[in-house]
């Protein structure tokens, strides 16, 4: 048996059949060139969510260390309109890999790379960074006192593809306790792709100087990306891996079970908040559902973090972007609230 | 739903005038049809799944990432998600094909081709997905090892591994369940 006779199969398709494939594209082609000289926005959007880079930058700031990589690749699969907060136990956590909970070969493992994340990287402008992103920039017209625009940079969060593995899923659920949580056995191989878009930063700093101590910068980064695409598998319920991050986060059988139903799985980010440290409140950005989270813990990482200070989070979607403007935790918060509720297109 | 695409993703790609999509037209839909076939679709659901795969890369054009895979890769990748969709919809076996008939042969030989090509179906129906997949992309997409595993997410050498005991069991099949003349 050869390859020329395994490929004997091969056929012709019907000259017909190509035909009508072809005049079925030429309407295409016909229908999308109508569009683009139509007045309008020049590009379609469609309903926001963050971009991996916003989440990227949220789990480090929630200083999700053990999980940090795992957790936030397994939890970006949520990411869309709306957000809810989900109070975790890092400490939690630790203890489950510490007793034996392999996150790497349960969870980092059936992730795929498809393209590799870059380095931000600074451009000269708002406007040149949107634009290399591919977004409309939306800036904010009002600025905390003394606050100037000092840098702006681009990122690319890259795509990935997860492979369920039933068993892996099961071994988790077990792990975390969750028993109760049956993972469907058709999952087994199914994928579920992620591509993030670039993701813009622009960020503001002021100097504050206290009489008796050295200044010091103070930051107001605001992220927004435009929407990345989740590809499921036809049938699969968000629901049921949600609830197993939720039992993994530390809830209760009862708990994530009722949390569960209060969520539109298909269109909610779900924001780890630490339990220790974290709180959080629902906020309306410029008539948009929005969450603002605020934690103790330093941004060690994100990019003009002020380490060591409490930060808040608000986090929002409008207009086919999201959102996410970090800022110091001055005022309960309503500092950086009265900025996002100015930042409008530019 | 045609999958569940619940976000769509806006990222600048690769001007269109980079691809000749014509000929790209031209000489991959013959290849993504053959690749329905061998997957075990009737000639008229893979017609379907033909034109839902050029459809969707149709108007997904803009976004083709050249940096990511090569156009024929991006087509099969497309029709591998709308025929493990339609299966799931469908939730059915996929009946055997029936046989092509060509105008430059003799009754003796069509009849050899037919009779070895409907023994041919009948035992890649019994393989199981995974590797029913692979052959399909090999021999009916005729597509690379590497553009395969770019696809399916297995490793390059583990798709070769895969095909070539795959095809071996088929040869061993083959020799073994000759039919009685």
């Amino acid at each position: 048996m050869s390859d020329d006779f395994l490929s004997r199969l091969r056929e012709e398709p019907r000259p017909e059949f190509g035909a009508r494939l072809e005049e079925r594209l030429r309407e295409i082609d016909a229908d999308e060139r109508a569009r683009r000289s139509a007045p309008g926005p020049w590009r379609r959007f469609v309903p926001a969510l963050a971009g991996a880079g916003l989440v990227a930058a949220l789990a480090l700031a929630f200083t999700l260390e053990p999980v940090r990589v795992a957790a936030r690749e397994f939890l970006d699969l949520f990411r869309v309109k709306r957000f809810a907060a989900v109070p975790v136990d890092p400490q939690r956590l630790e203890r489950l890999a510490k007793g034996g909970m392999d996150f790497k070969s349960l969870v980092g493992d059936q992730v795929q790379v498809v393209v590799a994340p870059q380095q931000p990287v600074e451009v000269a402008s708002p406007e040149a960074g949107a634009a290399e992103a591919g977004i409309v920039a939306h800036l904010p017209a009002v600025l905390p006192r003394r606050a100037e625009l000092v840098q702006t940079m681009v990122g690319r969060p890259g795509s990935f593809r997860v492979q369920l593995d039933t068993e892996k899923l099961q071994a988790l659920a077990a792990v975390a306790g969750a028993d109760e949580i049956e993972i469907p056995a058709w999952w087994n191989g199914a994928t579920v792709d992620v591509e993030a878009p670039p993701v813009l930063s622009v960020r503001y700093a002021r100097t504050i100087e206290r009489e008796g101590q050295p200044p010091r910068e103070e930051s107001f980064v605001l992220f927004q990306s435009a929407t990345p695409q989740v590809e499921l598998p036809e049938g699969f319920d968000p629901a049921i891996l949600g609830r197993l991050g939720l039992r993994l986060a530390g809830m209760s059988a009862g708990d994530a079970l009722a949390f569960s139903r209060t969520i539109d799985w298909r269109a909610t980010l779900l924001v780890p908040v630490p339990v220790q440290g974290g709180t959080f409140r629902e906020v309306e950005v410029s008539g948009h559902p929005g969450l603002l989270v605020t934690v103790q813990a330093p941004p060690r990482t994100v990019p003009g973090g002020s380490a060591g200070r409490a930060h808040s989070v608000v986090m929002w979607s409008a207009g086919g972007q999201v959102f996410a403007l970090q800022g110091p935790a001055s005022r309960d918060g309503v500092e950086i609230l009265e900025m996002a509720q100015s930042v409008t297109d530019h | 739903m045609d999958g569940v695409r619940i976000l769509e993703w806006l990222v600048p790609a690769v001007p269109e005038e980079a691809v000749d999509w014509d000929a790209v037209y031209r000489g991959e839909m013959p290849r993504v049809f053959n690749y329905f076939r061998y997957r075990g679709f009737d000639r008229e659901t893979a017609e379907d799944l033909t034109s839902a795969t050029f459809e969707k890369a149709w108007r997904a054009r803009g976004r083709y990432r050249r940096d990511r895979a090569g156009v024929p890769t991006w087509l099969l990748a497309i029709a591998r998600n709308a025929a493990v969709d339609h299966l799931r919809r469908a939730r059915m076996t996929v009946p055997l094909a029936e046989e092509a008939l060509r105008d430059d042969e003799t009754p003796e030989t069509r009849a050899v081709r037919e009779a070895d090509s409907r023994r041919l179906r009948a035992l890649l129906a019994t393989l199981p997905e995974r590797e029913r997949e692979l052959l399909a992309l090999k021999y009916g997409a005729g597509a690379t090892n590497r553009a395969i595993s770019t696809i399916t997410g297995l490793g390059e050498s583990n798709v070769g591994t895969i095909l070539h005991r795959t095809i071996g069991a088929l040869r061993d099949r083959w020799t073994k369940e000759e039919p009685s003349e």
